[in-house]
């Protein structure tokens, strides 16, 4: 018997039991159409996020200390302060290196702005460099050793006015010192904060490191004391950033202030965005995996939607196939007939879940305000799966419908 | 061929089916005898008819040369092949191009049309589409449903309905057809016409068994075998005067 005609008659033999056929799909369609909506999802948010942090900071190499057993790229930081200004300075005069920025916190008491206080823990001392053109939002950069800030624009909204250029905010810090400080500049981010800031960023207030930030250790190295901070961005040339980074990494293993200051148990490390990125991909891909096998449970019901009609199918037509059979039909001819049938079942409504299930998964990444990113390799493997489960389910009922005895068949009623 | 060949290898040539002292046994919770050893040849343009009251082991007979079960023991022979010889695959095929089954209850698939119903058999054996229509087309036509054969078997009379059947049975231009019953379910007006198709086809060659337990119909027959308890009772001869009254 060919292919085709076991196509033909178990088509017809859908067809027969339209309802039934339809609401056994539907269950196949709910499975794969849920597995390609999270995948889709899933795979657009990696895509969101990821393209955020690659495109933003490409050119960073971050420097910070992490536990010394984290072995896998991880983004614990220690915040003791251990890179000292020579290292600073070192590594920016690394090849290929266009900027090191320090970066630390200074301990504060609040910020006032004309007559509104807010209180405020700390505030982000660092370096000019770390002002971005494409990121000022209005105005412009801090000079150092200056009594100017810049805000970012979260922290220019935390007033009960908005703050703008130009407006004078008085800045009290631990110890009851009190600055005033000029408003210079508004910014959406920064070069030297995380990549994590972009996107989760809160409101940030930077002052030059020149004069207010005075953490200062022993430079073991030239032996004079001098500020140290606890984490630097190393700007380099997107091009050139996995050199960079092994660079940073040997001078901070082999000569740095900071392998001798850090704390017992930790070490100073380099990462780069691309290293941020895989961790958060990984860490997303997880997710997704998970969610997608939820859906995949879905697919199991439909799978057994699937066997039951297709046994209750085989029942149904007993005395069908013990007239095939006696007209001439094998064993092997009426197991394909059956597994076609399932297997039809299960590609239609695989065909009809994908573009369901991109449908919902485009909702759902316009709900989610984020692009919209394809996932071939779980669509492929959702219709490819939804066959099989098709084939799969059919496989039992199909083998008792070959194993019909057509003298008992022709008997039944 | 020397003349020392076998008396009983030469009447396997011409007979379309040869049963050599079968047996066939069922358990049941306890053993039934059906068939009790039973020898039977049917020559090559015969038309037996087998009778016998319920439980006779008619329909055994019946499976068995229709090569839908196998002997316990002895030798069944159809169209040259011994069914309990060959394997599933080799009788299915024997079923599908040797064998043409007409049944009691028509049995024809609700969902096929008349001439699909017809081409059954050409699927399995796998003739082309078209050609299965037109050999199905032409084959109702002969028994009279030419005009018939895009209807579903639900939008044919009983009659019709087994004038089908028998198209079905003939399409793969089978050896022997066999027919179990084919009366039981019409009424003895169109049960008549459908016996007049069987004469037809013997009259153009084709070797007939016809299990039925009314003495009418097996008198359409050249002979009839009569069975009772698993065992031939006898075999009736009837001369042409017979037959035709």
């Amino acid at each position: 018997m060919r292919l085709i005609e076991s196509v033909r008659i178990a088509w017809r033999s859908i067809r027969s039991h339209r309802l039934r056929s339809a609401l056994t799909v539907l269950g196949l369609v709910i499975g794969i159409a849920s597995v390609v909506v999270f995948a889709t999802f899933g795979a657009s948010i990696e895509a969101e996020i990821v393209g955020d942090i690659e495109g933003s900071s490409a050119s960073n190499v971050y420097v910070f200390a992490t536990p010394a057993d984290d072995e896998d790229g991880g983004f614990d930081r220690v915040v003791q302060p251990a890179f000292t200004e020579r290292d600073v300075q070192a590594l920016a005069s690394l090849p290929g290196v266009t900027a090191a920025i320090p970066r630390g916190t200074v301990d504060a008491n609040s910020l006032t702005h004309g007559e509104d206080t807010v209180a405020r823990q700390r505030v982000t001392a660092t370096t000019p460099a770390t002002f971005d053109e494409d990121r000022i939002v209005a105005g412009r950069g801090f000079r150092s050793g200056s009594a100017e800030v810049v805000l970012n624009e979260r922290a220019a909204q935390t007033f009960a006015e908005n703050v703008t250029v130009g407006d004078q905010l008085t800045l009290s810090l631990s110890g009851n010192r009190t600055h005033d400080l000029q408003v210079v500049g508004i910014v959406n981010g920064t070069a030297g904060g995380l990549p994590v800031s972009d996107f989760a960023e809160g409101s940030r207030v930077y002052v030059p490191v020149d004069p207010f930030y005075r953490t200062v250790v022993e430079s073991p190295s030239v032996g004079v004391r001098q500020r140290a901070y606890p984490q630097v961005t190393v700007v380099t040339d997107p091009t050139g950033i996995e050199a960079t980074r092994t660079a940073v990494a040997t001078y901070l293993d082999e000569e740095s202030d900071a392998r001798l200051l850090v704390p017992a148990g930790t070490e100073p490390t380099a990462r780069t965005s691309g290293d941020f990125a895989a961790r958060i991909s990984s860490v997303i891909d997880r997710v997704t995996r998970f969610v997608t096998g939820v859906a995949v449970i879905g697919l199991v019901v439909g799978a057994i939607g699937i066997a039951n009609i297709m046994l209750v199918s085989v029942t149904e037509r007993t005395r069908e196939i013990g007239v095939m059979k006696a007209v001439g039909a094998r064993n092997r001819d009426v197991l394909v007939l059956f597994l076609v049938e399932s297997g039809l079942l299960g590609a239609v409504g695989a065909v009809l879940a994908l573009p369901v299930g991109l449908g919902v998964g485009y909702a759902a990444t316009r709900y989610a305000e984020v692009g919209f990113t394809l996932a071939p390799g779980w669509m492929a493997t959702a219709v490819g799966v939804g066959v099989a489960v098709g084939v799969l389910a059919g496989l039992y009922p199909a083998w008792r419908a070959a194993r019909v005895d057509p003298i008992d068949a022709l008997r039944y009623e | 061929m020397t003349a020392s060949s076998d008396a009983g290898a030469t009447a396997d040539h011409d007979d379309v089916v040869t049963l050599a002292d079968v047996r066939k046994t069922y358990d049941v919770g306890g053993t039934v005898e059906a068939l009790a050893g039973v020898s039977l040849s049917l020559p090559t343009g015969s038309y037996t008819a087998v009778m016998g009251p319920s439980g006779s082991g008619k329909s055994t007979l019946l499976n068995l040369i229709g090569a839908l079960d196998t002997p316990t023991a002895g030798r069944v022979v159809v169209a040259g092949e011994e069914v309990s010889a060959v394997n599933e695959r080799a009788r299915a095929a024997l079923r599908g191009t040797e064998v043409g089954f007409v049944f009691q209850t028509f049995n024809l698939l609700a969902r096929l049309t008349a001439v699909e119903n017809v081409g059954l058999p050409l699927i399995f054996a796998g003739v082309p589409r078209a050609e299965r229509r037109d050999r199905a087309r032409e084959l109702l036509a002969e028994v009279g449903l030419g005009d018939r054969t895009d209807h579903h078997p639900t939008e044919l009379s009983g009659g019709q309905r087994q004038r089908v059947a028998i198209a079905r049975a003939l399409v793969a231009d089978p050896a022997l057809v066999l027919a179990d019953e084919p009366t039981g379910n019409v009424d003895t007006e169109t049960g008549s016409r459908v016996l007049d198709v069987f004469d037809r086809l013997h009259a153009a060659g084709n070797t007939i068994l016809l299990v039925t337990h009314e003495r009418h119909v097996a008198e359409r027959a050249d002979r009839i075998v009569h069975v009772r308890d698993g065992e031939l009772e006898r075999i009736e001869t009837l001369d042409g005067g017979e037959r035709c009254d």
